[in-house]
C-alpha cells in the first residue's frame, strides 16, 4: 500500500515536471500555426495561419540561406572541434610528462576567461587576417574546446594501456592505435562530445554577429534576433522561425541520444 | 578499417573544399563598389523598407547607386559597434548606420571619430523641427539627418469610451487630474483600466516631464534626480492610477501589447511608433480614435506634447564616399516628399522633415480610426514637441528611474528612491 502511494507521488512530480518542460515547446509548435494577435492573447489550440507565417517569413528574412549557413558552419565546426579535441586529450593523457601536464592547466584555465573578454582582441585579430564574414572565421575559436579536451582526457584515463601496449608489440604506428584502437571503443564519448559541440556551434549567436556582419552569411540565431529587434513582433512568424531552428539540433539529439547517456556517464566499462 | 579512414579523408577533403569556397566569396562580396553604399538598420517592415524606398528614389537620378542594407537589432548593433571600436577596425562599419535617438549623444561624446559631422551637407536644417534635430545635434555640429518620429500620442478605444459616457473630445487638452477623473468612472462602469504600462520602465515618466519641457540633468549635465520635484508629481501621479485601476501595470513588453490588442485595456499613451502594434489588432479597426496626451497639472509649462523615441541616420567615420552618402540623405530623407509620401501610408513612418507633411497623403482619412486623419494631427502635435535634452547618460538615468518606481510602488518613499537613483547615476557615470 505504503509503495502505491509513493509511486503515485512520484508519478505525480514526474507528471508536473514534464508538463514544465515540455508545455513551451508544445506551445512553439502551437504558436507557428497562430496569428500574432492569437499567439500575444495567449491561444492555445491549433491555428490554420502557418502557411502565411511561412509566407511572411520567406518573404521578410533569408530563411534557407541562413538555415545552410547554420547547417555548414555547424557541420564543419563539430567535425573539426572532434578532430582536435580528441586528438589533445589522448596525447595529454596517453604522452604524459610534465611540460604537458603545465600546457593542460593553462587550457583549463582559458575555460574561466568569459568570451566576451576575448571578443575585441579576438576580433581584431580575424580582421587583420581578413576573416571576417567567413565560416574560418566562425569556427576557429571553438575548434580546441578545453572542456571537450578535458572530456576526452578523462575517457582516455580508463582507456586500457594493455590495449596500447599490446598494438605497438604488433606494429601499429601511434596514429593507428589513436585511429584503430582508441575511437572505435570511444564512439559513446564522441557522440556526446559531438551533441554538445553541434549544439553550442548551431545557437552560437554572439561571436557569429560580431564577425558576419553581411546578409549572406547570416545564421538561424541571428535570423531570430533580427525578428524580434523590429517596433513590432511577429510572434507567429517568429515561433515558425525558432520551431525550423530547433528541428536539426532536435534530430541530432534524438538520433544520438542513446550515446549521448553513455558518454555522459563514462564510456568504458 | 581502411574505409573508415578513406571516409575521414573523404570528408576533410570535402570541408577543405568548402573552406577554400567560402574565402573566395568573401572577397567577392567586401570589394567595395563606389556606388554602393552599406547601411545598417533594423526594421523590415519600417526603417529598413523606407531604406529600399529612398534607394529608389535616388536611383532615378543616379542608375548606378546602390545600396547593401545589413538588419542589424539595436542591441546587436551597440555590440557591434563596440567591439568595432575597441578593436580600432573603423573600415568594419558600414557606410550609414541608424541611430536610436536617445543614444546619439552618449555616441558621439564617447566616440568622437565615429561619425561624421555633417553640418554643411547641403541639408536645410531648419526644415527639421527642433524637438527633433536637439538629439543629433552636439555643440552645434549636425551628425545625422532625422528620419522617423516618435511624437506621443494618446490613443483610445471609442466604444468602451462610450458606454461610460464620454467622447474622444472629453480626453482632448486635458491634464492628469481630469484623465484620472474619467479612468476612474471608466474603471467603475466597464471594468476597463485607461492605461497600460510596462512594470520595470519609466517611459511614461520621461514622456510626462518632457511634455512640460523637463529633463533629467542640471545645466551643467549633473544628474538631478534627488528632491526633484517635477519627477515627484510624476511618480505621485503614477501611483494614484495605479491605485485607482486607471493605470493597469503589466510585466513585459509582449502583455503590454497584449493589453490593448486582446482588447484588455481602453487606451494607449505612447510614442506613435506605438500605432503599428495598435493597428495589428485588425477586429478593433474602427473603434480607435487618436487625440493628445493628458498635461501635467499645476505648471506653467504644462503642454499636452510630448516624444518618447525615434530615429536619426548616421554617416559614419568609414564612408570613403561622404559625398555620395550626404547627398544620397539629403535628396531623400531630406529633399524627397515623394519618399515620404510612399512610406507613410504603408509603413506609418511619419516624417520629421516638416515639409513633407504638408503633403496630401498626412490628410488622407484613416479607416482604423474612425475615419481620421491621425498623421496629420501627429505632425502637428510633434511640431508643438517642447526640447529636451535626454542627457549622455539617458540609459543609466532612466534605468536607475524605473528601479525607483518600481521600489516606490513596492511601499518606498519617493524622496528616498529619488536619493538612490541620483547615486546609482552617479557611481554609473563615473565608472565611464
Amino acid at each position: 500500500m505504503t509503495s502505491k502511494v509513493k509511486s503515485t507521488f512520484i508519478y505525480i512530480f514526474l507528471g508536473i515536471v514534464t508538463v514544465v518542460s515540455v508545455f513551451p515547446l508544445l506551445w512553439m509548435i502551437i504558436a507557428a500555426t497562430n496569428k500574432s494577435v492569437d499567439v500575444i492573447a495567449g491561444k492555445l489550440t491549433f491555428g490554420t495561419y502557418i502557411a502565411e507565417n511561412y509566407q511572411n517569413l520567406i518573404a521578410q528574412q533569408p530563411l534557407w540561406s541562413s538555415f545552410l549557413n547554420s547547417c555548414k558552419y555547424t557541420i564543419l565546426v563539430t567535425a573539426f572541434a572532434l578532430i582536435v579535441s580528441s586528438l589533445a586529450g589522448y596525447a595529454f593523457e596517453i604522452y604524459r610528462d610534465k611540460a604537458k601536464e603545465k600546457i593542460y592547466v593553462v587550457v583549463l584555465m582559458s575555460m574561466m576567461i568569459p568570451f566576451v573578454a576575448l571578443m575585441v582582441p579576438l576580433f581584431r585579430m580575424y580582421s587583420k587576417l581578413g576573416l571576417l564574414n567567413s565560416a574560418v572565421g566562425f569556427m576557429l575559436p571553438s575548434l580546441a574546446t578545453p572542456l571537450l579536451i578535458m572530456m576526452f582526457r578523462t575517457n582516455a584515463k580508463a582507456f586500457p594501456i594493455d590495449i596500447i601496449e599490446a598494438a605497438r608489440i604488433d606494429g601499429l604506428s601511434e596514429f593507428g592505435i589513436f585511429l584503430r584502437m582508441y575511437i572505435p571503443s570511444m564512439k559513446s564519448i564522441f557522440a556526446a562530445a559531438g551533441v554538445v559541440t553541434f549544439m553550442n556551434a548551431w545557437n552560437n549567436y554572439l561571436w557569429a554577429k560580431v564577425i558576419m556582419s553581411d546578409n549572406t552569411t547570416q545564421t538561424m540565431p541571428m535570423l531570430i534576433s533580427n525578428l524580434i529587434s523590429g517596433y513590432v513582433t511577429d510572434y507567429g512568424m517568429l515561433m515558425l522561425a525558432v520551431l525550423i531552428t530547433t528541428i536539426p539540433t532536435a534530430i541530432v539529439f534524438f538520433a544520438l541520444q542513446k550515446y549521448f547517456v553513455e558518454g555522459i556517464t563514462g564510456s568504458v566499462k | 578499417m581502411k574505409k573508415r579512414i578513406v571516409s575521414v579523408l573523404v570528408v576533410a577533403a570535402m570541408t577543405v573544399g568548402m573552406l577554400s569556397g567560402c574565402g573566395s566569396s568573401e572577397k567577392k562580396s567586401s570589394e567595395k563598389d563606389e556606388n554602393t553604399l552599406t547601411v545598417w538598420a533594423w526594421d523590415q517592415s519600417f526603417n529598413i523598407y523606407a531604406m529600399k524606398e529612398a534607394e529608389k528614389v535616388y536611383q532615378k537620378d543616379h542608375p548606378d547607386f546602390k545600396l547593401n542594407i545589413v538588419e542589424t537589432g539595436w542591441d546587436d548593433m551597440q555590440t557591434q559597434l563596440g567591439t568595432i571600436v575597441g578593436a580600432g577596425n573603423y573600415d568594419k562599419l558600414p557606410d550609414i548606420c541608424l541611430m536610436q535617438d536617445f543614444a546619439y549623444q552618449k555616441y558621439v561624446t564617447t566616440y568622437p571619430d565615429l561619425y561624421q559631422d555633417i553640418t554643411d551637407c547641403g541639408v536645410d536644417w531648419s526644415e527639421f523641427a527642433e524637438g527633433k534635430l536637439a538629439a543629433s545635434t552636439v555643440d552645434g555640429k549636425h551628425y545625422g539627418v532625422p528620419f522617423d518620429n516618435g511624437a506621443e500620442i494618446a490613443c483610445y478605444r471609442t466604444d468602451i469610451l462610450k458606454q461610460a459616457g464620454y467622447t474622444i473630445d472629453d480626453l482632448t487638452d486635458i491634464d492628469w487630474n481630469r484623465f484620472i477623473e474619467i479612468g476612474k468612472d471608466v474603471y467603475d462602469k466597464t471594468g476597463y483600466s485607461l492605461l497600460s504600462v510596462q512594470a520595470d520602465s519609466s517611459d511614461l515618466i520621461y514622456q510626462m516631464l518632457q511634455s512640460a519641457g523637463f529633463g533629467t540633468w542640471t545645466e551643467d549635465g549633473k544628474p538631478d534626480l534627488a528632491g526633484n520635484e517635477n519627477i515627484k508629481q510624476c511618480i505621485e501621479i503614477y501611483e494614484e492610477m495605479k491605485d485607482a485601476n486607471v493605470l493597469n501595470v503589466v510585466n513585459s513588453w509582449d502583455e503590454y501589447v497584449a493589453t490593448f490588442t486582446s482588447g484588455k485595456t481602453a487606451g494607449v499613451i505612447n510614442g506613435c511608433w506605438i500605432l503599428a502594434s495598435v493597428q495589428t489588432a485588425e477586429d478593433q479597426s474602427g473603434k480607435w480614435a487618436l487625440t493628445d496626451m493628458p498635461a501635467l497639472p499645476g505648471v506653467s509649462s504644462a503642454t499636452n506634447y510630448s516624444n518618447q523615441g525615434g530615429s536619426t541616420w548616421a554617416i559614419t567615420q568609414n564612408c570613403k564616399n561622404t559625398e555620395l552618402a550626404e547627398d544620397f540623405l539629403a535628396s531623400t530623407f531630406a529633399g524627397s516628399t515623394e519618399l515620404y509620401d510612399t512610406i507613410l501610408p504603408k509603413s506609418g513612418a511619419i516624417a520629421t522633415w516638416l515639409p513633407a507633411s504638408e503633403s496630401d497623403v498626412y490628410n488622407e482619412p484613416q479607416e482604423f480610426f474612425g475615419g481620421q486623419a491621425i498623421y496629420a494631427q501627429i505632425a502637428d502635435f510633434a511640431s508643438k514637441t517642447p526640447s529636451v535634452d535626454l542627457g549622455v547618460y539617458y540609459t543609466e538615468a532612466n534605468k536607475a528611474l524605473a528601479t525607483a518606481i518600481a521600489n516606490v510602488s513596492g511601499g518606498s518613499s519617493i524622496d528616498s528612491e529619488l536619493k538612490t537613483a541620483q547615486e546609482t547615476v552617479e557611481f554609473n557615470m563615473n565608472q565611464q
